[in-house]
């Protein structure tokens, strides 16, 4: 065996093991005890202020490449792709006339009652993803941060308006997004006319979808919106897909559901500036989330689901 | 220690830090953890092993505050692979294929140890979609690029050309 010639010193490795782990778990039970504010959030300000820069330079060469590369692997299947889009893109631009039809009758019966929309329209961010902090992180980082108008817990979508996740820590010139799939936090969702609470898996990217109080079955393919009782997005955007049928079990329906985004294939987002005002939003002691409920500096349990104080995630 | 070692081993971290968010985050099959196996594979130089420990804490901790999951995971984390690293060096001395195997294996029980701190600690975004494949596919791409870089990284960090020559 061809050992290396390392100088035998004392070994202190074991003592300093131990003394790092302590001090691992202690910054651990300080980073939950701070709910992820506080030093925390400024420290992992700062790091990601340090190496955004380094990894928008590194990404603008390499993304190009990556992309390249993977459009020569997948060359056959890109044509059986464009021959498939052409076909969808009939069939939408169908649609899509229709659509314009309703749209018009709806402007009209708008004029006619003297309608007005509640909320203007948010105020949208379109970011680059940048990369990803780890393999096993769900989260994504882009390249678009305070100084672009982000803030923590932003709702994002995709180009398509589908619901990809929330922004959960953000630099002067990046942030990084927590998709719905790897969040913890339930998410209030409308399907058909019965409101529900989606909620991720381990190891899966179907999610659960339970409706406490269901009136009707859900049938496969039933499409999952946002809710208007959710604090986490704006009302009304395409979450995903029911797989399964769901029969009514003493007045409540489980079942699967598959997001639209593929969070592995996105390569630009939208931030959407909600709720309009930030700041008192923010402000509310209590914050009535999506089948929990955080309140600031205490733990509570509701009917619902559970109630957590801690931090990350 | 030379005065170069501490400059040089500190650039190969945020090098391993960048390409891991950029380069490697956008790649769908193949999911090395680079930071990880840099850890790993400091075991195998000549830096002291306490000094070792330190670093690929801190390197940890450098990844927990890009990422959104909770400080001092990734931190306990690397720096107890490479502690099994330290104990367990000498097997990886016999020649390429062995190293390759030995990081592979260290990498794995790093992942699993990250894995279940994750789960002790509730950290949803760890235990994500790829959760299962990625227990073997990192592993796995960390083998075969410590099959690639184990010797180039111990020279470099060395300084000493005629490091890890089997």
């Amino acid at each position: 065996m061809l050992t290396r010639d390392r100088q035998s010193r004392p070994d202190r490795a074991f003592p300093t093991f131990i003394t790092l782990v302590v001090l691992g778990i202690l910054l651990m039970t300080f980073h939950v005890r701070l709910e992820g504010g506080g030093v925390v959030d400024v420290l992992r300000t700062g790091t990601q202020a340090v190496i955004s820069p380094l990894q928008r330079g590194v990404a603008y060469v390499v993304t190009p490449i990556v992309e390249a590369a993977e459009g020569l692997g997948d060359i056959a299947g890109i044509r059986e792709e464009n021959r498939a889009l052409k076909a969808a893109l009939e069939e939408s631009q169908a649609q899509l006339i229709a659509v314009q039809d309703q749209l018009a009758r709806l402007d009209l019966f708008e004029a006619l009652y003297g309608l007005d929309e509640l909320e203007g329209d948010l105020g949208r961010t379109v970011a680059n993803v940048i990369g990803r902090p780890d393999p096993l992180d769900a989260g994504l980082i882009i390249d678009r941060g305070t100084s672009h108008g982000i803030a923590v817990g932003q709702p994002v979508i995709d180009t398509n308006g589908f619901v990809v996740g929330s922004v959960s820590s953000v630099t002067s010139v990046s942030a990084t997004i927590v998709p719905i799939t790897g969040s913890r936090e339930a998410l209030a969702v409308l399907v058909g006319s019965q409101i529900g609470r989606l909620t991720s898996q381990v190891g899966s990217p179907e999610m659960v979808l339970e409706i406490p109080d269901a009136k009707e079955p859900v049938l496969a393919g039933a499409r999952v919106l946002t809710s208007a009782q959710s604090v986490l997005f704006p009302a009304g955007f395409p979450v995903g897909e029911v797989l399964e049928d769901a029969a009514l079990v003493t007045s409540a329906v489980t079942t699967t559901v598959l997001p639209y985004v593929d969070i592995d294939t996105l390569r630009i987002v939208v931030v959407l500036a909600w709720p309009s005002d930030p700041v008192s939003a923010s402000g509310q002691d209590e914050i009535q989330a999506e089948g929990t409920t955080t309140t600031l500096g205490e733990t509570t349990t509701t009917g619902e689901g559970t109630t957590t104080t801690g931090g990350g995630g | 220690m030379k005065l170069r070692t501490p400059a040089l081993v500190f650039l190969i971290l945020v090098a391993a830090v960048v390409i891991q968010t950029t380069l490697f985050g956008t790649f769908r099959l193949i999911t090395p953890d680079v930071v990880l196996l840099v850890s790993i594979l400091l075991a195998l130089t000549r830096i002291k092993p306490e000094l070792v420990l330190a670093i690929t804490f801190a390197a940890g901790l450098m990844v927990d505050l890009i990422g959104s999951s909770l400080l001092g995971l990734r931190a306990i984390v690397f720096m107890s692979a490479a502690y099994i690293a330290l104990r367990t060096r000498e097997r990886a001395d016999i020649g390429r294929i062995a190293t390759g195997l030995w990081a592979g294996g260290v990498t794995l029980i790093g992942v699993v140890l990250l894995l279940l701190l994750g789960t002790l600690f509730g950290q949803s975004t760890i235990l994500g979609e790829h959760v299962f494949s990625r227990l073997f596919t990192v592993p796995l791409a960390n083998m075969l690029l410590a099959l690639l870089i184990a010797p180039v990284l111990v020279r470099i960090v060395d300084q000493d050309p005629a490091a890890l020559r089997y």
